[in-house]
């Protein structure tokens, strides 16, 4: 209500509570204006009609004292009939506009005016004896202060009697003996008007503002609070809010419109519930995407510096290697010269050992080096797997390993660096015959398997090794970490190798039990 | 005389192979690049070479096919750093006898050229 009342060109029921209110005012103003002019047509009117009587009256109670041509009888009379409140005075005329009688005496023997109503009454001008019509014998006249006054005439005609009364005796021609004029104040009737006519515009008032007030309420319950609580009904949907309704209050159009508009609202919110379900599912999924992602990264990054230090260490580890060459041989041919026994020979043997260890930490640099990510291309593992039996089988450190290739018939192409994967394989052949001493079997698989429908090679590494230890297995992976005596391993094989298989998409895991050797698989997406 | 070639261009390397062999009766010959190697093979018959495969003018790779392409009866034992392993590997299938790793002990070297020869008496 306060908001039509603030801002009335912004409200439906505001406009058109000012145009009927308008619209009732102007047709009131009419109505009022009409009654006002009727009322004071007809008290006029009335007001005539006394008039005429009261000079018809007059007339005729100044007969017979004019007939007996009584002066002083005829100047009672009109004094008498002058004293009644609203006789402002009579007058009788002869003929020729001498003032014969007046109530007020000092007048008596005056002339009258010539445009007095006295001659106007009845003549157009003084000259011609033409005679006007009835209206024109009486006149309204209205002083400075508002006081209304009507002024009358009316002809005393000649009469047998008039002509052969012994008084005076008129003659018989004219028609017209004189006349008696009255001044009658309407004083009284001016004030009934007036109360009349603001009695009549208080009812116009009062009518004009019951029917707004009426219209208002109307049209408030009607049209302006139904549209109100839609429009902020609105306004909270727009500001995001779906959790209100608005009030179905009749079965009308607004009431349609508001009904439609509830069904809008739910919609919307089923809408936008759905919508936050999905986008949070979204944001689960991003987020374990991402940390998927990070962690990958996280792998990717700590493989990659550790390859590019490996590069490094390889660079100046492969130089190494000749002068190493030259000492163990050195060391050795001196060795010779000394009996066995002897303290310079011990000392030898120091060297040679501690060369032989400078030699072991280069090869593990090496390999570490190796796992380096070049071209990538479709790998046969058989073939992979086959190349590095056969290349390790050459070596001291697997003569008395006896190798169990266990293939599938299928030929598993996998997509990645041949060398890579010689790699991995190498690796798990050396932690295998580390594991068993350099001596027992090593048992090859390969099987395919499905993951998440996807087909993937399995390659299972078994040893007879001494196992690993429950506490080991988180570590296992980790850069650096080693089971081995110092000297023997770097801890970079299984996390380089983690790495290189993760990378492309795969996993390795392992199953171990102490005492009796341990079984490494690695999986391998195959190539699509 | 089983006669030896050295190919390296290490000249400790080359040391190294000189002082273990030589003692123990084999004819060697040192040289410093693979040029050099096959400009030996060309003027005498050696019974072995022993290559590195890591040098800086001719490949030990494409020495070794020279060789086994001019003088096939010529057993080649590869040396090599571990990071050619796999090279090492290729060239066993080229036609190398064996490869020793780099850094060797007189008794590895002895042992590769012995297989070449039979012990010596």
């Amino acid at each position: 209500m306060k908001n039509i009342l603030r801002n009335p060109d912004k409200s439906i029921a505001a406009k058109l509570i000012i145009a009927i209110g308008l619209l009732m005012i102007i047709l009131s103003l009419i109505f009022w204006y009409a009654i006002l002019q009727k009322q004071e047509k007809d008290v006029l009117s009335i007001a005539t009609k006394y008039g005429r009587s009261f000079v018809n009256f007059t007339k005729a109670s100044t007969r017979r004292s004019m007939l007996i041509f009584d002066r002083e009888e005829t100047q009672r009379v009109l004094d008498t009939l002058s004293t009644p409140e609203g006789v402002q005075g009579v007058q009788i005329y002869d003929h020729r506009g001498n003032i014969v009688f007046s109530s007020k005496s000092e007048k008596a023997g005056n002339s009258v005016d010539r445009t007095s109503i006295a001659c106007t009454g009845c003549h157009s001008n003084s000259e011609s004896g033409e005679l006007l019509t009835e209206t024109r014998k009486l006149f309204v006249h209205r002083d400075e202060k508002g006081k209304t006054s009507l002024h009358m005439v009316e002809s005393i005609l000649n009469a047998p009697e008039c002509s052969t009364a012994a008084c005076h005796a008129h003659p018989e021609s004219p028609e017209i003996l004189g006349f008696v004029k009255a001044d009658l104040s309407l004083a009284v009737l001016d004030e009934a008007l007036l109360k009349q006519g603001l009695a009549l515009t208080a009812y116009v008032i009062m009518f004009v503002l019951a029917v707004s007030i009426f219209l208002g309420i109307i049209l408030y319950k009607i049209v302006s609070k139904p549209v109100n609580e839609l429009v902020q009904g609105m306004e909270k949907v727009s500001g995001g809010n779906l959790e209100n309704t608005v009030q179905v209050r009749s079965d009308d159009e607004i009431g349609k419109l508001a009904r439609t508009f509830n069904s809008m609202i739910r919609d919307l919110k089923g809408a936008r519930d759905q919508r936050e379900r999905w986008t949070q599912t979204l944001e689960v999924e991003i987020e374990k995407k991402t940390d998927e992602i990070q962690k990958t990264h996280a792998n990717l990054m700590q493989t990659e510096k550790l390859a590019s230090l490996g590069r490094m260490a390889a660079g100046v580890a492969h130089e190494i290697n000749n002068p190493l060459t030259g000492v163990v041989t050195f060391a050795h041919l001196l060795k010779k010269r000394f009996p066995p026994e002897s303290t310079e020979s011990q000392d030898l043997d120091i060297i040679i050992e501690q060369s032989e260890r400078c030699a072991k930490i280069i090869k593990n640099l090496l390999t570490f080096a190796r796992a380096t990510p070049s071209e990538k291309g479709k790998v046969s593992i058989n073939e992979v797997l086959n190349r590095t039996i056969f290349m390790v089988q050459n070596q001291a450190k697997f003569h008395h390993i006896k190798f169990n290739p266990d293939f599938a018939d299928k030929q598993f192409v996998v997509v990645g660096d041949g060398s890579q994967f010689q790699q991995i394989f190498l690796n798990m052949f050396i932690n295998a015959a580390d594991a068993m001493n350099g001596r027992g079997n090593i048992t090859i698989r390969t099987r395919g398997a499905l993951e998440n429908e996807k087909p993937y090679v399995e390659i299972e590494f078994t040893d007879e090794g001494c196992g690993i230890k429950e506490e080991d297995m988180p570590k296992l992976f980790e850069p650096f970490f080693t089971t081995k005596p110092v000297g023997k391993g770097t801890g970079l094989g299984l996390s380089v190798s983690h790495g290189i298989v993760k990378h492309l998409g795969g996993h390795i895991k392992v199953k171990s039990t102490i005492g009796k050797g341990t079984s490494f698989f690695v999986r391998l997406p195959l190539e699509s | 005389m089983k006669k030896i070639l050295v190919v390296d261009d290490e000249a400790i390397v080359r040391t190294s192979c000189d002082r273990t062999l030589t003692p123990e009766g084999y004819d060697v010959t040192l040289t410093a690049s693979g040029k050099e190697g096959i400009a030996c093979l060309e003027k005498e018959t050696f019974a072995l070479v022993l290559l590195d495969l890591k040098m800086p003018d001719m490949d030990g790779m494409e020495v070794l096919s020279k060789i086994k392409e001019n003088w096939p009866e010529t057993k080649v034992v590869m040396v090599t750093g571990y990071s050619t392993v796999d090279t090492a590997v290729q060239a066993l299938r080229v036609g190398a006898y064996n490869f020793i790793e780099k850094p060797f002990t007189p008794d590895t070297l002895l042992k590769a050229v012995q297989e070449v020869f039979g012990p010596s008496d």
